[in-house]
């Protein structure tokens, strides 16, 4: 058995594929990496396997997002998207914003050089960065491909996106140097009380609660992220779930087990160690329970992100070329957020750069 | 009687007659074993990486053809490619000079050390017993705005507090990765540079007492050229060690932000080996692999020089 990180996990699954040394029948997976997998022909679609009885307890954007080219390859078994964090005690009686205008406008007010806080912040590079990206832009109505494969995030909605990033480091809103930022360095400015509201993912809530490791416990609460011009709410998401391997001895065993690792009884498991997990059947008992609890957000919490779930779910898209793509455009966007380039200029270049990587894998061949 | 002895005690010891020709192909038969491990773990590797660099191997789409010269094309009709390039050269020649001369300044303080000299060199040593990594690591908290090292002795000693991005502003950026190499690399340059003065004849600097030279003429004429060849084998090793700068960057900046510390290993890795583009990150490392050789050309060829001149 491999025991690693996510991307640990990937490389592995990516050399054994190339290598062909497969010797395990089941293995886990990610929304954002399968289709790697799938086009390095590693892995078996699951439809003969899981029938529509098997799958409808589960989320249905989740299972959506396990699909690609009308077949299934990925069990979804737990998912993680953001919400926006905001300091009660700083808020006055102003309310969480509910458009991008409103959180950029918001953050500025915020701001507060003299007591060191910031208005916001977003972790500043690599995928991290790219992905807020994607889900700004999303929501102002803009994507990043059109139906042909060729890039279109250097659009109004995404100049509008990048220049927003940009307009609140100029400001002075968000940390001078966010741009080295990534998930637990945002996460750790929040629990040092250092940020007024930022989007952020469930699985620090503990974290964040916990008096001996955060100065905001109790004093922050959550609301459902933003929306642009395109009415659409932000929700950049993923999904860890289990697949079953070509060089699977045994599929039908191997489907078996992924019966049960996302069994009702698996995700409850996995759903009282904190996880986001799949089945709607199980979120109805832990909301249930959530009523129960002490803790004034645990209902909320639990609650707003099913709605998320539901709703608002979006991965990036669902090709092998999402992290080479993500590696172009993260360093155009921190040169935009710095100033060393203005949004169009610099989307355009960076959507050159992508068209140039995709021709080259092979999807403008006609 | 005489050779049979000869013959027994030779049998005796295991020792064996060889003829002509057995004793022509003996060292290399001696040596078969290192060469079969060079070849196996140095040589294919690195020609099997030259194959691949004409081809558009890709891990993820299992392609395999053989493409010519399309990959060397893309790099070097990247601008981004030669702003890396040329970062990566300043960066070597700035680190290896700066680090020479501080090597220098501390082994001649050493050399004129009485006592504590071992201590000295113990202490001296401890950068070089951090991992890279840990290092980057170290100088990135250093240098962090907000909670930082530097940041806070500024407002300690000053009174006022200071935000200044020392990781993300040009060139602020690329100098705190050079003070990271610089603080790990300089004591090897004093340990080696010791070394040298250390193993000098004491005649030519006594005759020159005797004639009345300064402290700094005896440096410039006798010091300085007579410890050549082991100014230019450090300067070697250290610019091979910097030609493959990752670890220290990798932490501290990530080649970023906006590419403004961007050096070539961070573009492979970024570009190439992220994306399991394989193909692109060959050409590319054979790139830095060609400039390597360059500074240790040049530099090897000063350290035969200065042998010569030495004997002169």
């Amino acid at each position: 058995m491999f025991k690693g990180n996510g991307f640990e996990t990937d490389k592995r699954l990516v050399q054994d594929f190339a290598a062909g040394t497969v010797d395990y029948d089941v293995c886990w997976d990610h929304s954002s990496f399968f289709s790697q997998y799938v086009k390095a022909g590693g892995l078996e679609p699951l439809d003969n396997y899981f029938s529509e009885d098997d799958l409808k307890d589960f989320i249905p954007r989740l299972v959506d997002a396990a699909r690609r080219d009308g077949k299934l390859w990925v069990i979804p078994r737990h998912f993680d998207i953001s919400c926006l964090h905001y300091r009660t005690d700083l808020m006055g009686d102003r309310k969480p914003p509910e458009t991008w205008d409103e959180f950029k406008k918001l953050a500025i007010e915020l701001t507060d050089p003299s007591q060191g806080i910031y208005g916001t912040q977003f972790a500043g590079k690599e995928e991290a960065l790219s992905g807020r990206f994607y889900e700004v832009m999303t929501a102002e109505g803009g994507s990043l491909f059109n139906d042909k494969w060729e890039p279109t995030f250097n659009s109004p909605a995404g100049v509008k996106a990048a220049t927003m990033f940009a307009e609140l480091y100029a400001a002075g809103a968000m940390p001078p140097d966010m741009t080295n930022f990534l998930w637990e360095d945002v996460a750790k400015n929040w629990a040092n009380g250092t940020i007024a509201m930022y989007t952020e993912w469930y699985g620090w809530y503990s974290f964040f609660q916990d008096p001996k490791s955060s100065k905001v416990a109790g004093k922050f609460d959550f609301a459902r992220q933003p929306m642009g011009d395109g009415k659409i709410h932000s929700g950049w998401a993923g999904h860890h779930g289990f697949s079953i391997t070509k060089a699977a001895k045994n599929k039908e065993a191997a489907a078996s087990l992924i019966k049960f690792l996302t069994s009702v009884e698996g995700n409850e498991l996995e759903a009282k160690l904190g996880y986001l997990i799949a089945r709607q059947s199980v979120w109805d008992k832990i909301i249930a329970e959530a009523e129960k609890s002490t803790d004034p957000l645990a209902k909320k919490r639990l609650e707003l992100a099913l709605l998320q779930a539901q709703e608002d779910f979006k991965t990036p898209p669902l090709i092998a070329e999402w992290l080479p793509m993500s590696n172009v455009l993260y360093p155009v966007l921190q040169k935009i957020i710095l100033g060393d380039v203005d949004a169009k200029t610099g989307l355009d270049d960076a959507a050159k750069q992508v068209w140039d990587l995709m021709d080259k894998a092979g999807y403008y061949k006609s | 009687m005489a050779t049979d002895a000869l013959a027994v005690k030779k049998a005796r010891l295991g020792v064996f007659e060889l003829s002509a020709d057995e004793a022509r192909h003996l060292p290399f038969l001696l040596l078969l074993p290192a060469i079969i491990v060079v070849v196996a773990v140095v040589a294919f590797p690195m020609l099997y990486s030259l194959y691949l660099s004409f081809t558009n191997y890709d891990l993820t789409r299992q392609t395999h053809d053989f493409i010519g010269l399309n990959n060397y094309l893309t790099l070097f009709s990247s601008g981004g490619f030669w702003q890396a390039f040329g970062r990566t050269v300043l960066f070597m020649s700035l680190a290896v000079n700066l680090e020479f001369i501080l090597g220098l300044l501390i082994a001649q303080l050493m050399a004129k050390a009485i006592l504590g000299r071992g201590l000295l060199r113990t202490v001296l040593m401890m950068p070089m017993m951090f991992a890279p990594i840990l290092v980057g690591f170290q100088f990135k908290w250093f240098f962090n705005a907000q909670v930082g090292l530097v940041n806070n002795l500024l407002w300690t000693i000053t009174g006022e507090p200071h935000i200044i991005p020392w990781l993300v502003n040009t060139p602020l950026g690329f100098i705190t990765i050079l003070v990271a190499e610089i603080w790990m690399g300089t004591p090897f340059m004093a340990i080696i540079l010791e070394a040298g003065i250390l193993s000098l004849p004491t005649e030519p600097f006594e005759a020159a007492e005797v004639d009345g030279a300064s402290g700094w003429q005896k440096f410039r004429h006798l010091t300085f050229p007579m410890i050549g060849p082991f100014i230019y084998t450090a300067m070697a090793i250290r610019s091979l060690d910097l030609a493959r700068v990752y670890d220290v960057i990798s932490i501290m900046t990530g080649g970023g932000p906006g590419e403004r510390t961007e050096m070539i290993w961070t573009y492979v890795y970024r570009l190439a080996f992220t994306g399991h583009n394989y193909a692109l990150g060959s050409s590319m490392s054979y790139v830095t692999v060609i400039l390597s050789f360059l500074f240790t050309f040049y530099l090897f060829k000063n350290v035969i020089k200065s042998r010569w001149e030495g004997r002169e």
